[in-house]
C-alpha cells in the first residue's frame, strides 16, 4: 500500500505520522477512512492485547483507559484540524488540546476496532472546536467535544 | 423587553458555566482575561456555545470582542436578537 492521501480521502498510517507528531506509545490512530475538509473526519484504531496500557489498566482484566479513547479522538481532530484550517495560516505548528468532555457509554475491551467521527462545531484559523464519536461494532461507546489550538512552533 | 432581559441572563450563566463561577458573582465589566483567568480556548467555547444555543453564525473576527461579559452579551444581542 502506498504512503500517501488517496485521492484525498483517505489516510494510511504513514501518511497520518506526517501529519500528527505522536508515537508509539501514543500513536492511538491507525487509518483515516473519510476526510472531508470541514465537514468531517473518521478515522480507525484496532486495539491489541498488546497495548503498553493493558498491562497496568487492569492486570487482571485489560480494559481500554478512556483517556487513550480521548487521545485517539484527538489525533482524529488533529486530522480533521489540519485539513480544515482555512486560508494562509502558519503551518509549522503544534497542536494542543484546550478541553475535553467525554461521556464514555460502554467498555472498550482489546480486540476491539473504534471508529473515530469528528465533526466541527466551531473551526477557526488558529483554534478549533469539535464534537467527536466513538463507535464499536456500529454502538457507540462514547461521546463528547473538544478544543484543539494550533500554536506557532517559534511561540513555544 | 422580556426577551432582553432573559438573553442577558442566558449569556451571564452560560459564560459563568465555561468560566467554573457562580453565574451571581459575575461582575459584568470585570476582564475575562486578566480578572478571570480565561484563556483563548474558552473565548473559543463561548463563541461556540453562543452559536449552538442560538443557531446563529459569529465571524472570526467576534473572537476579540470577547473581552467582558457585557461584550459578550452586546455581542450576542448583534447577532441573536
Amino acid at each position: 500500500m502506498s504512503s500517501s492521501v488517496d485521492a484525498g480521502l483517505r489516510l494510511d498510517f504513514e501518511a497520518i505520522k506526517r501529519i500528527i507528531p505522536q508515537r508509539f506509545p501514543f500513536l492511538m490512530l491507525d487509518r483515516v477512512i473519510e476526510l472531508e475538509p470541514g465537514v468531517r473526519t473518521v478515522g480507525l484504531k484496532n486495539l491489541t492485547g498488546n497495548e503498553w496500557f493493558y498491562q497496568g489498566h487492569f492486570p487482571k482484566r485489560a480494559v481500554t483507559p478512556g483517556a487513550m479513547i480521548s487521545e485517539a479522538v484527538a489525533q482524529t481532530g488533529i486530522v480533521f484540524f489540519h485539513y480544515s484550517r482555512a486560508g494562509d495560516v502558519e503551518r509549522d505548528v503544534t497542536y494542543l488540546l484546550g478541553a475535553i468532555r467525554m461521556r464514555f457509554l460502554e467498555p472498550v475491551w482489546p480486540g476491539d476496532q473504534m471508529r473515530l467521527e469528528v465533526t466541527p462545531v466551531k473551526v477557526m484559523a488558529q483554534a478549533a472546536m469539535l464534537a467527536a464519536r466513538v463507535l464499536v461494532d456500529e454502538r457507540l461507546v462514547a461521546k463528547g467535544e473538544f478544543s484543539l489550538s494550533a500554536k506557532p512552533n517559534r511561540d513555544l | 423587553m422580556e426577551n432582553v432581559q432573559s438573553l442577558d441572563d442566558e449569556i451571564r450563566t452560560l459564560v459563568a458555566g465555561i468560566l467554573e463561577m457562580d453565574a451571581a458573582e459575575l461582575d459584568g465589566d470585570a476582564l475575562l482575561v486578566q480578572d478571570l483567568g480565561m484563556d483563548s480556548m474558552m473565548a473559543l467555547e463561548i463563541v461556540a456555545s453562543i452559536e449552538k444555543r442560538y443557531k446563529v453564525k459569529l465571524p472570526e473576527s467576534a473572537l476579540p470582542t470577547v473581552k467582558t461579559l457585557n461584550s459578550v452579551i452586546a455581542l450576542a444581542k448583534q447577532y441573536v436578537l
